[in-house]
């Protein structure tokens, strides 16, 4: 068996499955991984990937053009979930792909269609739980409005735009604490994505900690809409996990 | 009659007059911030997006969309069943138009909320409230450059101008039928009629339509998209429908007209705190949505507020789980293609409390039972209990590659808890299971009793501890301690 393994990035990810193809010894001979290897097994070759911008848009560019639109879409949402077994998910889901065409994501009994289906549900379905419940600061005198996230799945990039429509003329900051990573959007332009080290994180965390007049406001209207006579905490939790209060204002 | 409020003679702080009035606000229970898809504008604030965005959820479950708020909580009127009527010794807030704008705009950049709804009780008269709020929305439109949600309330008796203007710059308008008889609004709300609330619903009906019309759409509401593949929904029966195809390509149009109300208008009724039974309830909702074009009609599960021999004791519980079965049926209605009479009927008034009302039309009509999962047409899916929107739609999709079974209905996500009594794969059943009335109910009721149970008591389940419900906590002691380390028992 090749295994080909690669880091756990878009780009990488793609030029792996372009690689693992072109390496020509069949689909059934290969399988791709994604690093760190823990437990290398008997009997296979291991083989790392670098990821190549250029090749990664090729892959990309063929996704969309052969397959179709919708299933570069379900694809990118899967490649953002956290779980390791997407990477292989991912290569058999194109592997079908091509040959088929664009009813691929359709063929739901097929069980790589259904990893990958499975698995874009769940990063997407955690980037709409995030559009709603990203709470944004403001931050340096009102200038700018900063927002921490700790998602499992790599969704800075699936909820960016969002705000972007939203807010194009604010300022605004989104920083992935877990991957170290932030959207940063200057007024009226595109936004961008930066690596942010621990201790510019920590920085931040600080100068958030001045209070902001509105968050107060907001936790007393919070507190004043519940309805006693209806009181369920069960509901509550079920509509809005534990794990996303996190970084919520009104939960502090 | 001179009005006492511990703030007498101070003016309230902001914070005060939010807590009071969003307080007064919270018993509406439209809070969606859906129908209405806007992209946003460079300069602006905000967008809209069709599903509805919810962006918390309150301690009693309830999500929390729109800044939810009264624009004063002063009221002429005496309606008996609510918490501001001039007769409560309530404190009195009223906000300036300014301060609503602040707060929503400076709540929306911070990703706290959708937009605003906003309502009011009456103050001096009808005219003068529904000017205030004009004010306020047109404040936050231009001033503010607001691109968010607006939901408002149209004042019965109001001027028809200033709703017409009002209508101009919210989202979604609604005007709360609250009570569904006549003879119930006579007894609770004495200086409402069903008159005075039904003429600003018919006059945004109107302007409604008048405007899609205006950009070439159909004269009513779009409705989810699965009613245009069934043959008999409420929706597809309604008379006066008119195509704006052909008023498209008029001459002399420039500009693109105003939009007016477009994400609809929505109504709410309150239930539990007259004798109405369901079926009068239900009937008046499809009504509502034939004759109304309505998008939404909502039930509110009235909470006991006012002591007043007309109406339940103040102790008395909220029916949550009739609100639970009147929204299921709602769903039934307009996504379904079902009819309030086939849910309901003069002789059969009230929803079964056991089974939700999809099932119980199911146990009454098992001569169209087991439906083939591979043959059946998307309708017959559509009624078989435990199969959604969503699951039949998969199906159908799924189904093109492959003949499904159980294991692969499973895979897409097909959920068989109460589907398994009513369908087969590859003409076989899950089980050897009896199409048999009794032993179908058996099994449904014994399946859902806790979770209606959890839903018409939400406070009082939770675990039973011996040691915690019985004080038998005790501190553990030295030896205690001395056995732990050691490992001896």
């Amino acid at each position: 068996m090749e295994i080909y393994t690669c880091e756990d990035q878009f780009e990488s990810m793609m030029t792996c499955v372009y690689e693992a193809w072109a390496s020509k010894n069949g689909h059934s001979n290969v399988r791709l991984m994604l690093e760190p290897v823990l437990e290398p097994e008997l009997f296979c070759r291991y083989h790392h990937v670098e990821g190549d911008p250029q090749i990664a848009q090729k892959v990309v560019r063929s996704v969309r053009r052969k397959i179709s639109r919708k299933a570069y879409e379900m694809m990118y949402g899967a490649a953002m979930s956290f779980r390791p077994e997407k990477l292989d998910a991912i290569y058999r889901f194109l592997v079908l792909g091509f040959y088929v065409g664009a009813s691929v994501t359709d063929l739901l009994g097929e069980a790589c269609v259904n990893t990958v289906f499975q698995l874009d549900r769940k990063v997407k379905n955690e980037a709409h739980y995030f559009r709603e419940f990203i709470r944004f600061s403001s931050v340096m005198d009102g200038r700018i409005l900063w927002a921490r996230i700790d998602p499992k799945c790599d969704i800075l990039t699936l909820v960016a735009p969002h705000f972007c429509d939203r807010m194009p003329s604010e300022a605004w900051m989104i920083v992935d604490g877990v991957r170290g990573m932030a959207a940063v959007h200057p007024p009226d332009e595109e936004f961008y994505l930066t690596k942010i080290s621990k201790d510019e994180l920590s920085r931040m965390e600080v100068s958030r900690g001045k209070t902001d007049p509105y968050a107060g406001l907001w936790e007393s209207f919070f507190h004043a809409v519940g309805i006693e006579q209806r009181r369920n905490v069960k509901c509550q939790r079920t509509m809005l996990p534990l794990w996303y209060r996190k970084n919520m204002t009104e939960f502090q | 009659m001179e009005k006492k409020s511990p703030s007498f003679g101070k003016t309230l702080s902001l914070e005060e007059k939010l807590a009071i009035l969003a307080d007064a606000a919270k018993y509406d229970v439209a809070c969606t911030s859906s129908g209405v898809s806007r992209r946003g504008e460079k300069g602006s604030l905000g967008n809209a997006c069709a599903a509805g965005i919810c962006h918390s959820f309150a301690s009693d479950g309830r999500c929390i969309s729109l800044l939810k708020i009264l624009l004063s909580n002063e009221c002429i009127y005496d309606c008996k069943y609510c918490l501001n009527r001039r007769s409560n010794d309530q404190p009195r807030a009223t906000f300036t138009p300014e301060e609503i704008c602040r707060l929503t705009v400076e709540f929306y950049r911070r990703n706290y909320i959708e937009g605003l709804f906003l309502s009011s009780g009456v103050v001096k008269n009808p005219t003068y409230t529904m000017e205030q709020m004009y004010q306020t929305l047109y404040l936050l439109r231009t001033k503010y450059r607001f691109r968010g949600y607006i939901h408002v309330k149209a004042i019965p008796q109001a001027a028809p101008e200033v709703i017409e203007m009002t209508g101009y710059l919210a989202d979604r308008m609604s005007v709360n039928l609250e009570l569904p008889t006549a003879d119930g609004m006579q007894r609770l709300a004495p200086n409402k009629s069903h008159s005075h609330i039904l003429k600003p619903m018919r006059q945004i009906q109107n302007g409604i339509s008048e405007y899609r019309l205006s950009i070439g759409k159909d004269s009513r509401m779009e409705r989810h998209q699965i009613n245009s593949q069934l043959s008999g929904s409420i929706f597809s029966e309604v008379p006066d429908r008119i195509s704006g195809e052909s008023l498209k390509d008029l001459p002399g149009r420039r500009r693109k007209p105003a939009a007016f109300v477009p994400a609809g208008q929505s109504t709410q009724m309150i239930i539990g705190a007259t004798q109405e039974n369901d079926y009068q309830l239900l009937t008046t909702t499809q009504a509502l949505y034939q004759k109304f074009d309505l998008k939404r009609v909502f039930f509110s599960a009235y909470v006991p507020l006012n002591e007043d021999p007309l109406l339940p004791d103040l102790g008395t519980a909220p029916p949550l789980l009739r609100e639970h079965r009147l929204y299921q049926a709602d769903w039934l209605l307009r996504f379904y293609g079902f009819h309030a009479e086939e849910l309901l009927s003069p002789g059969r008034p009230n929803f079964n409390v056991l089974v939700d009302p999809k099932c119980d039309w199911a146990l009454r009509h098992l001569e169209l039972f087991p439906v083939e999962i591979n043959r059946a047409s998307y309708e017959e899916l559509l009624r078989v209990p435990g199969i959604g929107v969503k699951s039949a739609m998969r199906i159908v999709r799924a189904r093109h590659g492959s003949v499904l079974d159980f294991d692969g209905l499973k895979k897409i996500g097909v959920v068989l808890k109460r589907a398994k009594y009513f369908i087969t794969c590859k003409g076989k059943m899950m089980y050897a299971i009896p199409i048999e009335e009794d032993f179908l109910t058996r099994q449904l009721t014994g399946e859902d009793s806790r979770s209606n149970w959890e839903i018409e008591h939400p406070q009082t389940y939770r675990q039973l501890s011996l040691f915690e419900d019985m004080n038998m906590e005790m501190p553990p002691t030295v030896e205690d301690v001395g056995k732990s380390v050691s490992g001896q028992l």
